[in-house]
């Protein structure tokens, strides 16, 4: 084991097997210290309340404590590429308009005019001024007050402020945060040590590929501990267990606010143990949905090499010549496996040379049982040439399938099998007599570290 | 069904630009959304503001006075503001690069 291990680790026993820290030393490229990093503090291991995914007053107390003092992603900066371009960002019952107002300057305000209250935006879109539909109140994009008609009967207005109150940007890896409190800690510090963990990755050089987004009947935490381990993959995944080393996966936290799970790729699950190289080469290539290539006709296993060297070098390759840039100094581990960091508390990005996947679970407007979840593939293409345009949302309706959204490809299935939890998950809860949920000790213990990060908020 | 031509070449409008032209009495607005011609009725549905220099983002058009998005291909608005679509006309190529349209 990693002598990186300083701490007691939460949960001390391992599956047997290749622990992904035992794959990174059959690299043969220099490991960035990153991915050695293998930390995972002891949290205690008791029961946890259905309450806070199922009770209304839960979702009270995190409409008050939580969501009005973290950092939250609202929206790409490609978004809103040109100045007066603005994106409506909604959070239980708050809206924000979240403004570009200079090339690198961007605003939020509280959407709600100072007249008599009405949404002053309805929508995303370009704005010279924002003219509110009712009155005609006006601002200009960076807030300041332009008049209302019937001036004559708004003198006592004159010596009030009449910008419009706004909120803490800023921005990281061509996303927009906001942040409703106005003494919390920079966005950086917030952050940290994800910018450094995504040092190999310049979010904010790729674009959009696709944006999906779906509402699903359950709460929104519910929704993003879907993504949180790999220890459903067994019963929920079946399909991608001889390339999955799902209970070989190792999951860290750091600080409050960011976890990451990797799961080794490449490589049969520990629970197949008759699982060839062959087999394993072709069914990541046929099914993973997130290699170079979607079919293995014509890939042939050369003698004395492992699927995942295999693997990883197409990867290498393809990847390579798709955005015309060397892979040389990729790790096998960043071309394959799947490394997935999630920041407090519901952004969910992954690294890795193939796109970028980025999950978000919102809260549905005001109502607790139902979540809106996003997905967006973040892709690089060739340097010099013109940036794509980022694809426009598809909101796929409530009885739609993931897998009815074509730009997503081979992850709609996997959704699919996702959300036939999801949904269900929440009405069990419901009726549990239990009324408690009991966590593995290691491999569900980001969702121990969310709900205390949660309590972090909630009782400061 | 009268095609009537814009006298407008395709290659005078440029990417996301609009232009208003008037036929058979009527204020259609041509678009070029990402090189696809669209023409709409040149009036909003909400508050029958005119849509010139609208911006196109996607095959959307939004009402320079208080921004409802309009799908060009359907006339089909998004958000809250206005349920009404806008009416939309066929475009097509004419032999000489001029725009002509449907008009009924
Ligand atoms: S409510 Fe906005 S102008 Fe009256
Ligand atoms: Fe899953």
């Amino acid at each position: 084991m990693s002598e990186l291990i300083k701490v007691k680790q939460q949960g001390e026993a391992r599956c047997e097997g290749l622990s992904y820290q035992d794959l990174l030393d059959d690299e043969t490229i220099e490991v960035p210290a990153y991915l050695r990093q293998n930390t995972n503090p002891y949290m205690g291991d008791e029961d946890i309340g259905v309450g806070r995914w199922i009770d209304r007053d839960f979702h009270e107390l995190e409409k008050k404590k939580l969501w009005p003092k973290v950092w939250q992603m609202t929206c790409r900066e490609e978004d809103i590429p040109e100045v007066g371009d603005h994106h409506i960002y909604e959070i239980v019952d708050q809206s924000i308009i979240v403004t570009r107002t200079g090339e690198n300057e961007f605003k939020a305000f509280i959407n709600s005019c100072l007249h008599r209250g009405r949404i002053l935006r309805d929508c995303d879109g370009h704005a010279e001024e924002f003219v509110c539909p009712f009155h005609g109140a006006t601002w200009d994009i960076n807030g300041e007050f332009k008049g209302i008609p019937c001036k004559w009967d708004f003198s006592h207005l004159d010596q009030k402020d009449m910008s419009l109150p706004q909120v803490k940007v800023g921005t990281w890896g061509g996303f927009i945060f906001i942040n409703f409190d106005e003494n919390c800690v920079s966005l950086e510090d917030y952050l940290s040590p994800l910018p450094e963990h995504f040092a190999r990755f310049p979010l904010h050089d790729y674009y959009k590929g696709a944006h999906v987004e779906r509402v699903v009947q359950c709460n929104w935490k519910v929704g993003a501990e879907a993504f949180m381990e790999s220890f459903h993959t067994l019963e929920t995944h079946s399909e991608i267990l001889t390339f999955t080393g799902d209970a070989n996966s190792q999951y860290d936290t750091f600080g409050d606010h960011v976890s990451r799970s990797v799961t080794p790729m490449g490589v049969p699950s520990p629970h197949m143990p008759e699982v060839t190289e062959a087999e394993t080469m072709r069914d990541i290539l046929e099914l993973s949905g997130r290699m170079a290539t979607d079919s293995a006709e014509g890939h042939e296993m050369p003698e004395g090499l492992t699927a995942r060297t295999y693997v990883a070098e197409t990867n290498r390759e393809m990847f390579g010549e798709i955005i015309g840039e060397s892979l040389d100094q990729a790790t096998k581990s960043e071309l394959e496996d799947a490394i997935l960091y999630m920041l407090f508390p519901n952004t969910q990005v992954w690294t890795g040379y193939h796109g970028n996947i980025v999950y978000r679970f919102l809260p549905n407007g005001d109502d607790h049982n139902s979540c809106i979840f996003e997905t967006m593939i973040l892709m690089r293409y060739p340097k010099g040439t013109k940036r794509p345009e980022p694809a426009m949302k598809n909101t796929l309706r409530p009885d739609q399938a993931f897998s009815e959204a074509p730009e997503i490809g081979g992850l709609g299935p996997v959704f699919d099998q996702d959300d036939s939890n999801m949904a269900a998950v929440q009405k069990g809860m419901i009726a549990s007599r239990k009324g408690a949920v009991s966590l593995a000790s290691y491999q569900e213990s980001r969702i121990r570290h969310l709900h205390q990060s949660i309590d972090k908020y909630l009782n400061a | 069904m009268a095609t009537t031509d814009t006298l407008i070449l395709a290659t005078d409008i440029t990417n996301s630009q609009t232009v208003a032209v008037t036929l058979d009495g009527k204020n259609i607005l041509i678009c070029n959304a990402n090189g696809d011609f669209y023409a709409v009725a040149n009036l909003c549905t909400h508050q029958r503001a005119v849509l010139t220099g609208g911006r196109i983002r996607n095959c959307f058009l939004a009402c320079p006075l208080h921004g409802v998005r309009f799908d060009l291909r359907t006339g089909k608005p998004l958000g809250e503001l206005t349920r009404v679509p806008l009416k939309t006309y066929d475009v097509s190529l004419a032999d000489n690069g001029n725009l002509q349209i449907e008009l009924d």
